[in-house]
């Protein structure tokens, strides 16, 4: 008898559980029978042209947009500020993304080399602070000051200046030669090819750019892609 | 009476939880993620992720849940971007507080821009980014995905 009743618990609790999992099981089955399984070409190529024009800003050649940004010492600073460059090395960056800092090091001798050869570093942060506080304009003085940069260090607090040159990442380099008086696109991309180690760098894309700038040569390879985080 | 509803309870309470196991960590290289974004029978839905990345641990529950619900049509595939270094101290740690039991890989090559148009060539470099593959079809998002977002695109797939 006591067999018989645990049995029937057993059962009854079986049957529960199985209605109950279908009842939990959203999973829903729109067709439970085939369609023609031929993939809408059309479809898939216009979404990734959505994608891509999300993602449009300068080309090699472009002149590009002067902008006034607050720097970290609480003065403007605009690219025509500095009257004897030649050029530009404008990198977006920011606090909180470990590729941006793993390239800080890199950013000062950047600086430090090529400022005296006419091209500045012009650091900007292009990121909201409300999404990641690290990122606010307080703690970018923090950061400056900790790791003894030697370039500007400006917040595009309006977030206008990153979309118009078309950085989407952290770090986002563009390298810009006055021409009269206009910017002009020179090099998009990354730093160099490895951010976790400098010694096993094979591209240095930005420095080899820079030394046909200054040569008056052709830069050999004028983009690269670049790992970074996405400007929020 | 009362240990036959507690029985019954926790019967119901474990046909509703995922029982697979917290996920570990397998370092990959370039051949490894060759393979891995190569199209297979089953949906692939591979999202490339990093424990410090902010907009990608937001959406990281989004692929938990959705994957749970498509285990046998989707192989849900997080590749981490994390530091191979950091696997133990800071990975796998992550994925046991936040309860990942989707596949995690962790892509072990400073060489981004080598790997990156393995990935997709419509790929700019910043993170997050999930990309789906079956054997007739790829499509890549190069922003991270809201949940109904990413039940649509597998929806897509199916």
């Amino acid at each position: 008898m006591k067999t018989l009743k645990i049995l029937t618990v057993a059962v009854v609790g079986a049957i529960a559980i199985a209605v109950v999992s279908g009842m939990l099981d959203t999973h829903e089955r729109p067709n439970l029978f085939a369609e023609r399984p031929t993939p809408n070409k059309e479809q898939k190529d216009t979404s990734i042209k959505e994608e891509t024009a999300f993602l449009k800003g300068y080309k090699i050649g472009d002149a590009a947009t002067d902008f006034n940004l607050k720097n970290i010492d609480g003065r403007k600073v605009s690219l025509k500020s500095f009257d004897e460059a030649k050029g530009y090395v404008v990198i977006f960056t920011c606090n909180h993304c470990p590729y941006s800092v793993a390239y800080e090091n890199r950013i000062i001798a950047i600086d430090k080399k090529y400022k005296n050869l006419g091209y500045p570093v012009i650091a900007i942060n292009p990121n909201n602070p409300e999404k990641n506080p690290i990122d606010s304009f307080e703690n970018m003085q923090v950061r400056a000051k900790e790791k003894g940069f030697t370039f500007p260090y400006l917040i595009d607090s309006e977030q206008k200046i990153y979309p118009q040159y078309g950085a989407t990442k952290t770090p986002h380099v563009f390298l810009l030669k006055k021409e009269g008086d206009q910017n002009i696109v020179k090099y998009m991309g990354a730093i160099d090819d490895n951010y976790q180690d400098v010694k096993a760098v094979k591209n240095k894309y930005l420095e080899n750019a820079l030394q046909s700038l200054i040569r008056g040569e052709k830069i050999a390879v004028t983009s690269s892609i670049a790992i970074g985080c996405r400007i929020e | 009476m009362n240990k036959i509803i507690a029985l019954f309870t926790l019967l119901i309470i474990c046909t509703a939880c995922d029982d697979r196991p917290i996920a570990t960590v397998t370092a990959i290289g370039q051949d490894g993620l060759r393979e891995t974004v190569s199209p297979n029978d089953k949906i692939k839905v591979i999202n490339f992720w990093a424990t410090w990345c902010a907009p990608c641990v937001e959406e990281l529950p989004h692929f938990e849940s959705v994957g749970s619900s498509y285990l046998e049509e989707v192989d849900m595939i997080l590749i981490s971007l994390d530091e191979k270094k950091n696997i133990q101290s800071t990975v796998e740690p992550f994925l046991k507080e936040h309860s990942i039991k989707s596949s995690v890989l962790l892509l072990d090559d400073p060489y981004a821009a080598e790997w990156i148009p393995i990935v997709d060539q419509h790929w700019d470099g910043a993170i997050p980014v999930t990309l789906i593959v079956s054997k007739n079809k790829k499509q890549f998002y190069n922003k991270a995905l809201s949940k109904v977002e990413l039940e649509n695109a597998i929806k897509e797939f199916l």
